[in-house]
């Protein structure tokens, strides 16, 4: 590759994904083939930030992998978690991780957070009409300018949305969903929001045979973040046993039942 | 009816280098180091937002001298093509070197075959790590490439700015007292340059992937205490 230099008029300015284009560095998904997927992750706001939590499995016809990353940080302040085709989401995530520091790099600033959302709607739009291979991501993040945590849900043609309380994605989201309809306030702490979307990801592990729960053989467990003033910071596996484990006891000393609180 | 006239190749090149080394020379010079721990970048430059210094990739950066829209071109061409070959193959295989010799194939070109040579001098800092070495790589208007284990001034000034800190520095000294070296050397003898007027980026392990950052006032004040 030589060195890319543009003229004023064809000069594709700080966005990564135009310079891809223009240098030929983004490939067209032209597979239909069936690809591991499969995914539950979801995002709760507390009063100071985000917490996300994420199962580890990715799913074909039979388990493909029990310790996927679907979380990861886009940036210092941003997550971007994927659901859908794994081998497009994890592109998916290099591509926008990529895409933010280059902006950050050519024009000495770093993006917005709504920036940020923005971007990835054509990206997600180009990517889901154009293939099978469906992705979906989920962008929470600290938004530095105005001090809060915030969330951005996406629809399969790219439409951008945020979300005041709480936003889950992927195959497991039904019962995830539900969980966090019922045990969501607006004025959860941190470690109350971190409890309430363990839950959540139990519960759709508990129903959905694509999410993966807490693996107490493997000692592999779901990820947990969170987005704060200090930035991304993902809790060590420890946390996430211990959290994953005090559910495991209750539900075990219930009988496997909920008993109509959210325990 | 036309007239040809026949220059001389010696002529053309002599005319095409004295035409960039003037526009070099308006303006002010730069000091790159490596200090014991990392690569430090000091610009003297009054603008608090059009940069001099940069970052071009986790371990590498940016300096130029001359004409601000012609090195800042070549700032975003080394950008691109770092991202692009990070994204292409892996973050491991994006080489200053490499950088340094498409720079200088570039230069070499608009010098030789371009409507007018760029009136530029820039040099890409690479931050070394276990599998390459910190260098200093700087290139000349005409693509005249140098790799330096030291220290290195672009700008019209130069010569004399290089007896000088030569002279201050040695060895691979802390950040602080090279920086001192640095500004005292940008001064000179006879004026002190004001902290407001200095832009200075650094390549440095912090744990992070990525190693350059921007000093601002107060840590370059801090600095020179």
């Amino acid at each position: 590759m030589g060195l890319p230099l543009f003229d004023a008029q064809s000069d594709p300015g700080p966005s990564f994904l135009r310079y891809a284009e223009l240098a030929g560095l983004t490939r067209v998904p032209d597979t239909t083939d069936l690809s591991a997927h499969a995914t539950t992750v979801v995002a709760v706001r507390f009063n100071d930030g985000v917490v996300m939590v994420g199962d580890r499995q990715a799913t074909s016809y039979y388990v493909a992998n029990r310790d996927v990353r679907k979380i990861e940080a886009a940036d210092r302040y941003t997550a971007l978690a994927i659901s859908g085709s794994a081998a497009r989401g994890l592109e998916f995530i290099r591509l926008a991780q990529l895409s933010f520091e280059h902006y950050e790099k050519m024009s000495d600033a770093a993006l917005s957070l709504e920036g940020k959302a923005n971007y990835l709607s054509p990206l997600i739009q180009r990517n889901n009409l154009s293939s099978q291979l469906v992705v979906l991501p989920l962008l929470a993040g600290w938004d530095t300018a105005h001090q809060r945590g915030r969330i951005f849900e996406y629809d399969g043609a790219g439409g951008c949305y945020e979300r005041q309380d709480f936003s889950v994605i992927g195959s497991g989201s039904p019962f995830a969903e539900s969980t966090l309809r019922l045990g969501f306030r607006p004025d959860l702490g941190r470690q109350e929001a971190l409890e309430l979307a363990s839950l959540a990801i139990y519960e759709a592990a508990d129903n959905d045979p694509s999410t993966g729960g807490p693996d107490f053989v493997r000692n592999i467990y779901p990820m947990m973040v969170t987005l704060t003033v200090e930035g991304f910071r993902e809790l060590d596996q420890e946390t996430a046993k211990t959290t994953f484990q005090t559910i495991n006891d209750r539900r075990t000393q219930s009988g496997g039942v909920a008993g109509g609180t959210l325990r | 009816m036309s007239n040809f006239f026949y220059v001389a190749p010696e002529q053309l090149i002599k005319d095409r280098a004295e035409f960039a080394q003037k526009g070099i020379a308006r303006g002010r010079s730069i000091v790159a180091a490596i200090y014991d721990v990392g690569v430090v970048l000091v610009a003297e430059n009054p603008s608090a937002s059009l940069y001099k210094i940069s970052e071009i990739y986790d371990r590498l950066a940016f300096a130029g001298v001359g004409r601000y829209n012609e090195f800042d071109r070549l700032r975003e061409a080394g950008i691109r093509w770092a991202d692009g070959t990070g994204y292409t193959y892996s973050r491991e295989d994006v080489d200053g070197r490499a950088l340094a010799n498409y720079y200088a194939q570039h230069l070499g070109d608009m010098f030789t075959e371009g409507q007018k040579p760029l009136e530029v001098e820039i040099l890409v800092a690479q931050l070394g790590n276990q599998f390459r070495p910190t260098k200093l790589y700087r290139i000349a208007y005409e693509g005249t490439i140098s790799d330096e284990e030291h220290f290195a001034v672009l700008g019209g000034d130069a010569e004399t700015i290089k007896e000088r800190f030569a002279t201050l520095e040695v060895g691979h000294l802390a950040l602080s007292q090279t920086l001192k070296n640095a500004v005292s050397a940008l001064a000179g003898p006879d004026r002190q340059i004001p902290v407001s007027d200095l832009e200075v980026g650094v390549l440095e392990d912090r744990g992070d992937r990525r190693t350059f950052a921007r000093l601002d006032d107060d840590e370059i004040g801090r600095l020179l205490a």
